[in-house]
């Protein structure tokens, strides 16, 4: 067995093969009682998320979503038979497989936010995978995965652009 | 809430620290509303003998979201999160007391509005499990602008 592995050797060429085309797109309809629902598993309870008096003295038509409830909006629905062995869904990352690199988590993620989302706005998702690279850490080789994420509502204004990314260890 | 303007803040301020203690019950809702099936979040013997940790984990994005309602709650209802960045560096489990904060680096004025820069950090003591960054537009007092 060997004791230093090649980062590089993390990445299926099928996976290398995906960098610069787009991983997925899903399109989602923003929800007052699904965000308020987030808003307070955060226990976040700024009125702009729950009271429209409060949010129309702020200048906005009505209640908004919290800016980064956005990228759940779009979230689809997966058979559970067709979860990860780990439970993930996977889908809204275009199913990117690492077969030895197995442990996923969340890297980082950067968003500019451009527009509010109300109640009902209907927002695209377009995720490209904009860099899969294997890196040496201090715990040894993993994958970093970066998508560039843009969401339009119903009216194509862009409401954010996001950059994201994923670290896949062995 | 009260309205914070740009001319209440200056480069070096801090902002007031979130401290949160994340249990069980909020991290299952958390999943809940992120459609997050991931098995480190609720499976104890996944976390531990498939992913070696020594329990389940707090969410990264609901670190990021603790983080931005440290901002989110300091700004006002008249203020917006303009950008915002965190990367996730180290784990936090469920129990152990987190601080979200920051502090200005920035203030400029553009038209009517200020935008301030922000330096984030999620921490837990000295660790800093969350680094981050964020611009705010705030409204300009009154008669300023």
């Amino acid at each position: 067995m060997s004791t230093v592995q090649d980062a590089a050797s993390l990445i299926p060429p099928e996976a290398a093969a995906r960098v610069g085309t787009v991983a997925a797109t899903a399109v989602g309809e923003v929800n007052r009682r699904e965000w308020q629902r987030w808003a307070v598993s955060v226990k976040d309870h700024n009125p702009l998320w729950f009271d429209t008096d409060a949010a129309r003295a702020a200048g906005y038509e009505d209640v908004v979503a919290p800016p980064l409830y956005v990228q759940y909006a779009v979230l689809g629905v997966t058979p559970l038979d067709q979860l990860r062995a780990d439970g993930s869904s996977g889908a809204a990352s275009g199913n990117l497989s690492f077969p030895d690199a197995p442990r996923r988590m969340a890297g980082g993620e950067s968003t500019t936010f451009y527009l509010p989302c109300y109640h009902r706005d209907e927002i695209t998702m377009v995720r490209t995978v904009e860099s899969i690279v294997g890196k040496q850490g201090r715990s040894g080789p993993f994958v970093l995965v970066t998508w560039r994420t843009t969401y339009t509502n119903q009216r194509d204004e862009l409401v954010a652009e996001a950059s994201t990314s994923m670290i896949a260890r062995p | 809430m009260t309205q914070l303007h740009v001319e209440d803040v200056a480069e070096g301020d801090a902002l007031p620290p979130l401290t949160v203690v994340v249990d069980e019950t909020q991290m299952f809702f958390f999943s809940a509303a992120t459609y997050n099936g991931h098995r480190i979040h609720y499976d104890k013997d996944w976390a531990r003998d498939t992913e070696g940790y020594e329990n389940v984990l707090v969410q990264g994005p609901l670190q990021a979201a603790l983080l931005a309602r440290a901002v989110t709650d300091w700004i006002g209802p008249r203020g917006r999160l303009v950008t915002y960045s965190a990367q996730n560096r180290a784990v936090a489990f469920p129990g152990q007391e987190l601080v979200f904060g920051g502090r200005v680096t920035g203030v400029r004025i553009e038209g009517d509005r200020g935008l301030v820069d922000l330096e984030l950090s999620a921490g837990r003591g000295d660790d800093v499990l969350m680094p981050g960054t964020a611009t705010v537009s705030l409204p300009r007092r009154e008669g300023s602008a």
